[in-house]
């Protein structure tokens, strides 16, 4: 190996910055991921899963919620094809993400896109469609979104792994599974800026409750997409001030 | 080896939604602007869901009012407030620990 010269050592430091600067914006979330991934650790032990299946599964599945559903599933003994099915519904909002990133990741070389892909998460994918804008030139935009992305789920793998090795330590009376709202409205919150975002938000939560009754999670799916489509009809003009409304995790239980 | 399986074609089928969107509309070509306007607004929309289902549900059943409510539309007004993740988070987290103890 030939060492580098000045000008790529130079690059990377910038490219490290850059990085650094996505990782830093997910600290506190990331504090959320790696209790989660304690949870879903503690949860693999408890079942009985084998370590080594438990972490593979934070690894490629890497999203906390299908992952929850698969475990589930698996204990009340259903068959595999309604095990996997389950979780790709599930998942299927993060298509909506992949197209929502798609403009922001069109500069960059395939193998970036491929790669930033499998680690694209709700938390990262809001961060980087909210961030993306200030990070016009494309190679510093990458590095900024791997780290955003990539230590979120490397906290995650971690907090799997320390849940299969150390158990159930977070008492179940914690009910450690607030943070999945609340992580969620820390992101979310800063998006709700104009009248169109604030129409989706309010939507998708009436047509999830509406249709809570609804297997596999299909009732966020459905709430997603009604958001997005009744929320596109509004025309665009910002929110004179957004502190005068309520957001979706103020709204009242009837 | 069953187990392993399922999670090896749950993460090939999350892989193939996650790049979909990506390969598909991220072409050269320029989106039109209805499509552009729809996908600024996945974000509050999905994290909405999200939200009302884990925070409002649990399952099919409505989650009892009670702390979760209470420490969320704090949480909703710190971030409202100081638009900080980082003080919505521990703001959030402290409120919900107060109210277990409390016994709510």
């Amino acid at each position: 190996m030939t060492p580098p010269s000045p000008a790529f050592a130079s690059i990377g430091r910038e490219q490290w910055r850059d990085f650094w600067a996505g990782t830093r914006a997910m600290t506190p979330l990331m504090a959320g991921s790696a209790a989660f991934g304690l949870a879903f650790g503690a949860l693999v032990r408890t079942v009985g899963i084998d370590p080594w299946t438990g972490t593979f599964a934070s690894v490629s599945v890497a999203a906390g919620a299908s992952q929850i559903a698969i475990v589930d599933q698996l204990r009340v003994g259903a068959p595999a094809v309604i095990v996997v099915l389950t979780a790709l519904v599930i998942n299927a909002r993060l298509a909506l993400y992949s197209a929502a990133l798609a403009p922001v990741y069109a500069a960059f070389p395939r193998r970036w896109k491929l790669g930033l892909a499998h680690i694209m998460t709700d938390q990262s994918a809001v961060m980087t469609v909210l961030h993306a804008d200030k990070w016009p030139d494309p190679v510093r935009r990458r590095w900024f979104i791997f780290g955003v992305s990539g230590p979120f789920v490397g906290v995650w793998v971690v907090g799997t792994v320390a849940g299969i090795a150390l158990g159930p330590v977070i008492p179940e009376a914690w009910q450690i599974g607030f943070i999945v709202p609340l992580m969620f409205i820390a992101v979310v919150m800063p998006a709700l800026r104009t009248w169109p975002a604030l129409t989706a938000a309010l939507v998708a939560v009436a047509v999830v409750v509406l249709t809570k009754d609804l297997p596999y999670g299909l009732n966020v799916l459905l709430g997603a997409l009604a958001g997005i489509a009744l929320g596109s009809l509004v025309p665009t003009k910002p929110v004179p001030n957004v502190g005068e409304e309520e957001g979706p995790g103020g709204v009242e239980t009837p | 080896m069953r187990v392993f399986l399922i999670f090896l074609a749950a993460g090939i089928g999350t892989y193939l939604i996650r790049i979909s969107g990506i390969l598909l509309l991220g072409g050269p070509r320029q989106l039109p602007e209805r499509v552009k306007r729809s996908l600024v607004l996945v974000a509050p929309a999905a994290m909405a869901a999200i939200i009302a289902n884990s925070l409002l549900l649990e399952g099919t059943q409505w989650r009892a009012p009670g702390a979760w409510h209470i420490a969320a539309a704090v949480a909703v007004g710190v971030a409202l407030w100081k638009k900080s993740a980082g003080l919505t988070l521990l703001v959030g987290v402290v409120v919900f620990a107060g109210l277990l103890a409390a016994g709510l």
